[in-house]
């Protein structure tokens, strides 16, 4: 159960291996992983309490904030290796490794239906010799952000989102649009109302059938036990535990370090 | 057809207007697009209008007009791409204060450079010798046609920036400006977009500053001032950054009623023509900058309108 010791096997789905990585702020090490695959099981929760170091590694992957030390790499099914720590952040999405943001972020001068085309959109579309390209664009994904459209229910895709729900929302679609391979979601149910957490569950579970790995960060723990495949619990800066939900859930060490008592 | 009403004095101040709002239009795709505050704009306008004074006045060309005013056209609008590759390389990851350090060192130093190679230049001395590429007879006529070749390339550079607006590149181009981060967790490559933004942006200023050379037949460094930057800026700002019309709207308000109305239509004191003058017309574009941005900071024509325009495009 201990997750330093998890060998990376080629699977049927891709995955991340974190290798001897540590990032430290002002002395105090927040990320301290040996060896850790994620992306062994299709969906994959990972929770520890507050300050366990779970948004800064989901960082460290996408290389929003780089590493003091280790290695990340994609380990694509096909094989191979793709060291991301030496990828820029733009470089991330070309891979298949998308994330969805923990804070609520958004184009302020983008209306929603900007905001899906711009993620949908392929960079030959968007050079500046491209002036035409518009109605391409449109056409190439229309049917898929509609899909999306209709299925959260925005009422007009023309307009700006106002509401943090919405943004929220916008943001995961966006992360949708990417067609990712592998899918870090950081609390993205916070803030929602619980049919659109559903919905959102929903299309977790279709993305992750249809070959996307998945790791969430949720504090929202029915979404936790009742989503996930595995769970993997974070405390100080390490990968702690790894197990079913079930397992994980009545752990002692995850009692005591973060549900409490009357959790069970 | 008869211009009799056409004067020297409108003709050298639409000129003005038609130039600053060329100039206003490419700084509306980097400061109201991308939000990248460029404060070197004379610096690639500059760039291109020396470098073809001296090509087209030093080089002994073994072809004349119209040839010679394109071939020099041509290399003075690539080396104007070239220096903007190089800032925009040294700004794109930079903050704000950094953007504007950085172009407005680059300003400046295109001016001491041309100072400096008075042999090449003229210097403080200043260089004659261009002309216009063709000749229809009387300079008032030659100034005129030039005006509208000019017109043309502003209006060709107003439809760019208006189907900018439209394009998934213009869409780009805004993501960058409002949240770059953001922008590059969706893998776009922020920095290369910026990058050949200053380039595109700077050859075009660069050609401009060509056909300024063109213009005025005198290269004076007197030009490679702050006045040009501070009028695009001021009337980028005044008719709103983030619209493509504001920079057409802001430069006919300011640049439009300082050159033309009060310059030539004002009964002011004939000495005034050369100090005072040009220090108030700097003073008003400066104050008019500081009014805009204290009490509407997105210029009289507001914010863009990105709903209006999807549906417009896409429908609701």
């Amino acid at each position: 159960m201990v997750a330093d010791t998890v060998s990376a096997v080629a699977s049927a789905r891709p995955q991340i291996r974190i290798k001897g990585v540590v990032k430290s702020y002002a002395g105090r090490v927040v990320v301290n992983i040996d060896d850790t695959v994620l992306g062994a099981s299709p969906i994959e929760g990972l929770i520890g309490p507050n300050g366990a170091g779970k948004t800064t590694l989901m960082r460290l992957i996408m290389h929003s904030t780089g590493l003091d030390r280790g290695t990340i790499s994609l380990l694509p099914p096909t094989g191979g290796e793709v060291v991301l720590s030496n990828q820029s952040s733009n470089r991330m999405a070309h891979h298949g490794v998308v994330k969805s943001n923990q804070v609520i972020m958004d184009f302020d001068r983008l209306t929603i239906l900007d905001s899906l085309l711009l993620a949908a959109a392929e960079g030959a579309y968007e050079q500046p010799h491209r002036i035409f390209s518009e109605k391409t664009v449109y056409k190439r994904h229309k049917d898929e952000i509609r899909h999306y459209l209709d299925f959260f229910g925005f009422a007009d895709p023309t307009a700006f989102a106002l509401s943090a729900g919405e943004k929220k929302l916008l943001d995961i679609v966006r992360c949708l649009l990417l067609k990712p391979t592998f899918l870090l979601l950081d609390e993205p149910t916070a803030g929602l109302p619980e049919d659109l957490t559903d919905k959102v569950m929903t299309v977790v579970r279709e993305l992750a059938a249809a070959g996307t790995s998945v790791v969430i960060v949720e504090h929202d723990l029915n979404v936790i036990w009742n989503l996930c495949d595995e769970v993997l619990f974070m405390a100080e800066g390490s990968m702690i535990l790894r197990g079913d939900p079930q397992s994980i859930r009545s752990h002692r060490t995850v009692v005591e370090k973060y549900l409490g008592e009357g959790h069970v | 057809m008869t211009f009799d009403w056409l004067d020297s004095f409108l003709i050298t101040g639409l000129f003005s207007v038609v130039m600053v709002t060329g100039l206003a239009l490419l700084l509306h795709l980097q400061l109201g697009l991308t939000r990248i505050a460029n404060f070197g704009v004379v610096g690639f306008w500059g760039i291109g209008m020396y470098v073809f004074g001296v090509l087209y006045v030093k080089v002994d060309w073994s072809f004349g007009d119209p040839y010679q005013f394109l071939v020099c056209a041509v290399i003075a609008t690539l080396v104007s791409g070239l220096a903007g590759l190089l800032v925009g390389w040294l700004i794109a990851d930079l903050d704000t204060d950094g953007v504007l350090v950085v172009t407005l060192g680059f300003a400046t130093a295109v001016q001491l450079v041309a100072t400096a190679q008075d042999d090449i230049t003229g210097g403080a001395r200043g260089m004659g010798g261009l002309d216009f590429p063709f000749d229809i007879g009387k300079v008032k006529d030659n100034e005129l046609l030039w005006l509208s070749i000019t017109t043309a390339v502003v209006a060709a550079i107003l439809f760019y920036v208006w189907r900018v607006h439209r394009s998934p590149y213009g869409r780009h181009l805004i993501a960058v400006g409002a949240n770059e981060r953001l922008a590059r967790s969706l893998g776009k490559s922020t920095s290369r977009t910026k990058l050949w933004l200053f380039v595109i942006a700077s050859a075009a200023m660069g050609l401009l500053g060509a056909m300024n050379g063109v213009m005025v037949r005198f290269l004076d460094i007197g030009n490679l001032g702050i006045d040009i930057t501070l009028a695009a800026m001021a009337g980028l700002i005044l008719g709103g950054t983030a619209r493509v019309w504001g920079a057409v709207v802001g430069v006919f308000l300011t640049v439009g009623v300082f050159d033309i109305v009060i310059q030539s239509y004002l009964p002011l004191p004939r000495e005034w023509y050369t100090q005072a003058i040009p220090v108030m017309r700097e003073a008003i574009f400066g104050l008019t900058l500081i009014i805009v941005l204290l009490f509407r900071p997105y210029g009289l024509l507001g914010d863009m309108r990105r709903d209006t325009l999807m549906r417009k495009i896409h429908g609701r």
